[in-house]
């Protein structure tokens, strides 16, 4: 293990964990029926059948009703500022690489505000796993459009209806070279926990996508039931090239790993130039750095 | 030992001194010497340097590592202390140990980037959103530039605050002989850490003015951390109990514990009737001034000032007391001279108070403010 900083590390016990104790006992208050409810069961079912000590697990989030995840986790949880999750993780994981870092939050939060953190997490390929729950809507604030909202989506923020292309979020992860994208459904459990662990199993940056309808301001579950399928068994997840193609798809949302390749991330690559210099002491560099 | 450095180098040496193992920040001028020689450093000491997409990355980034124990350092100019701006309420909020340097430039936005000012000071000391005070240091020389960067670090670890040293382009750029011996190295102070073995609740206080005990992420208790308005378990609250208790609490950390913020240098000379009050760069001026009028048998004082807020009340305030003419030199249009007046309003004998400001990009010459002492 690297540890970055020469930070205390604690050593914990194993010990065996079912759901319910990575339930943090704060009950989510998110409306009845939000597609959210769902990711979160799933997250929990993914992360006790992968065993993590909750001591071993952060979730970091910024604002939005997705945004509220890490607090119904029992782990260590940092909600910070809205679309600032990714930087935060990314200060969290490399000062404790040690440590499985989950970055969680809405499709505004990711696509809108915090867009411009996306590309730069995925290129440095910092080992952490973005769950972005999309409800193609900004819940919290009640309502507007956001850049995953379909084009001509009437709302009271968008009174004459949107004239503005969604963006394709799966396409801007593979395109900026993420080495893990996938995408789930909030409503299908036994493939989004599937999903999850591969996710977080994965070395490196991974994206995942999860469809999670608003039932109180954009109900989409009509639209997407029938809508959903797995990724085709000839889709191979190292080919990019097909898994843009599926990720071009609009009539059919497939769901599943769409694209996965292997490469040196962040803190590895930090800690690897880290040991050609030479280590000095702090009072070395007091005494020896002079021009 | 003589040596020939700038600021920026004092500052640096100052950072490692403290322990300082993290730094994020974004290439802006005055302040990317300071970038430049910490992304270099850092690793050969275990730390991390890393050059964020942008300067609300980069203090995201610092806020994130200071969760885990890190101690960090992020540095920039005013252009990107207006990016900060959210994440520091962040730091506030969540009651994060951050030291931020502000290398102050000239003007508004982009104004001039190779240009000397003071122009954020008041800026600086209510820069978030929600009204709460803030520290911020001012060094003066090179002395001060390491010292003072100590102090940050300590300030932040004691209170978990973020803390701002606020300097200019030309204490961080100019390059200065100086003797390294005058280099006070302080005692380093450490946030108090939650026992390991005890319960924990993450912004549990007995008293208001209580800083909590710090968990770290990766450490020995599940500790949650928050931006929103949160009770002591770290949880979202509306209940106005809890949100008076939050509130008051965030300001009297500080205002209860002044005496630990008041930074200031007295160079009274007896039956003098005229004040300097200056900061920074302009204390420079300031103290050449002086030399000359005392040379020339005329009586002044100085006060160099190197906490600008919380105001030092009590120093200035005694520093005020008997004077007839209080000069208040500074690179702007008179922001420290605000606080000077309100307390010398409150004086049974009031000073008058004169200002010396400049805002044209040039320093302000002893000549000038020679001028005004009687
Ligand atoms: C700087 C800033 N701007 C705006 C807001 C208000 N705001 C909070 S959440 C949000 C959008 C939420 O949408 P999304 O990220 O999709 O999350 P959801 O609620 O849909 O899960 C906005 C605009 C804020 N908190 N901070
Ligand atoms: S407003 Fe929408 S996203 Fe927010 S909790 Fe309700 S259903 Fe879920
Ligand atoms: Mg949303």
């Amino acid at each position: 293990m690297i540890s970055n900083l020469e930070l205390p590390t604690f050593k914990f016990e194993p010990v065996n964990l079912s759901v319910n104790d990575y339930k943090s006992g704060v009950p989510p208050v998110w409306c009845p029926g939000c597609g959210d409810y769902g990711v979160l069961a799933s997250f929990y079912k993914a992360i006790s059948e992968l065993q993590i000590p909750r001591e071993q697990l952060a979730i970091v989030s910024g604002i939005g009703c997705s945004g509220r995840f890490p607090a119904f986790v029992e782990a260590y949880g940092l909600h910070g500022t809205h679309g600032r999750a990714l930087p935060l993780a990314t200060g969290v994981k490399m000062a404790r690489p040690e440590l499985t870092v989950v970055a969680a939050g809405g499709d505004g939060d990711a696509f809108s505000i915090g867009m411009g953190h996306v590309p730069h997490a995925i290129r440095r390929n910092v080992d952490i796993t973005y769950i972005v729950m999309d409800n193609e809507i900004y819940g919290l604030t009640k309502g507007q459009p956001s850049p995953t909202s379909p084009m001509g989506m009437e709302k009271k923020a968008s009174p004459y209806g949107t004239v503005e292309q969604p963006l394709n979020p799966l396409m801007l992860a593979i395109t900026c070279g993420a080495t893990w994208v996938g995408r789930g459904f909030s409503s299908k459990p036994k493939e989004l926990v599937e999903l999850i662990k591969q996710a977080i199993t994965h070395k490196g940056f991974s994206f995942l996508q999860i469809m999670s309808p608003c039932v109180t301001f954009f109900d989409t579950y009509e639209h997407f039931k029938n809508r959903t399928r797995p990724l085709p068994a000839e889709h191979d997840p190292r080919d990019r090239m097909s898994a843009l193609k599926y990720a071009l798809e609009d009539q059919t949302v497939y769901l599943g790993l769409y694209y996965q390749e292997e490469r040196l991330t962040y803190d590895q690559g930090y800690a690897a130039k880290r040991q050609t210099l030479p280590n000095y002491g702090v009072r070395q560099i007091m005494d020896k750095y002079r021009r | 030992m003589r040596e020939f450095m700038d600021g920026a180098e004092a500052i640096v040496r100052g950072a490692f001194a403290a322990g300082c193992n993290f730094f994020a920040g974004y290439p802006i001028t005055p302040a990317t010497p300071i970038l430049l020689r910490m992304l270099r450093e850092l690793p050969k000491v275990n730390g991390v340097g890393i050059q964020g997409e942008d300067e609300i990355a980069s203090i995201g980034m610092c806020i994130g590592a200071a969760m885990t124990g890190a101690k960090v350092l992020t540095a920039t100019s005013g252009p990107g202390m207006s990016l900060y701006s959210e994440n520091i309420g962040l730091a506030i909020m969540g009651e994060v140990p951050l030291v931020i340097v502000d290398v102050m430039r000239q003007g508004p936005a982009t104004g001039g980037a190779t240009t000397a000012a003071q122009g954020d000071i008041q800026f600086l000391r209510w820069i978030t959103s929600g009204g709460f005070p803030m520290i911020v240091l001012c060094p003066s020389s090179l002395a001060d530039c390491f010292k003072l960067t100590q102090v940050a670090f300590n300030l932040a670890e004691r209170f978990r605050a973020p803390v701002i040293l606020a300097t200019d382009k030309e204490m961080v750029g100019a390059q200065q002989s100086v003797d390294t011996d005058t280099f006070e190295k302080i005692e380093i102070v450490n946030r108090t850490l939650a026992p390991a073995d005890a319960e924990f609740v993450p912004y549990q206080i007995k008293k208001l003015a209580d800083t909590p005990a710090f968990a770290p992420i990766g450490g020995p208790h599940l500790t949650r951390f928050t931006t929103s308005m949160h009770d002591e378990r770290g949880l979202l609250t509306k209940k106005p109990s809890n949100v008076n208790k939050t509130s008051r609490h965030l300001a009297q950390k500080l205002e209860a514990h002044l005496a630990e913020l008041e930074f200031a240098q007295l160079d009274a000379q007896p039956g003098a009737q005229t004040l300097i009050v200056a900061y920074g760069v302009t204390a420079r001026a300031m103290i050449e001034a002086a030399r000359n009028a005392r040379a020339a048998g005329k009586r002044v004082s100085t006060l160099v000032v190197q906490a600008l807020f919380p105001v030092p009340e009590k120093i200035l305030c005694a520093a005020l007391t008997g004077v007839a003419r209080v000069i208040v030199p500074e690179l702007n249009l008179g922001q420290y001279r605000l606080d000077v007046e309100r307390l010398a309003l409150a004086l049974d004998v009031r000073p008058e108070v004169l200002g010396v400001n400049r805002v044209d990009g040039e320093l302000i010459a002893p000549a000038e403010i020679e001028e005004l002492i009687k």
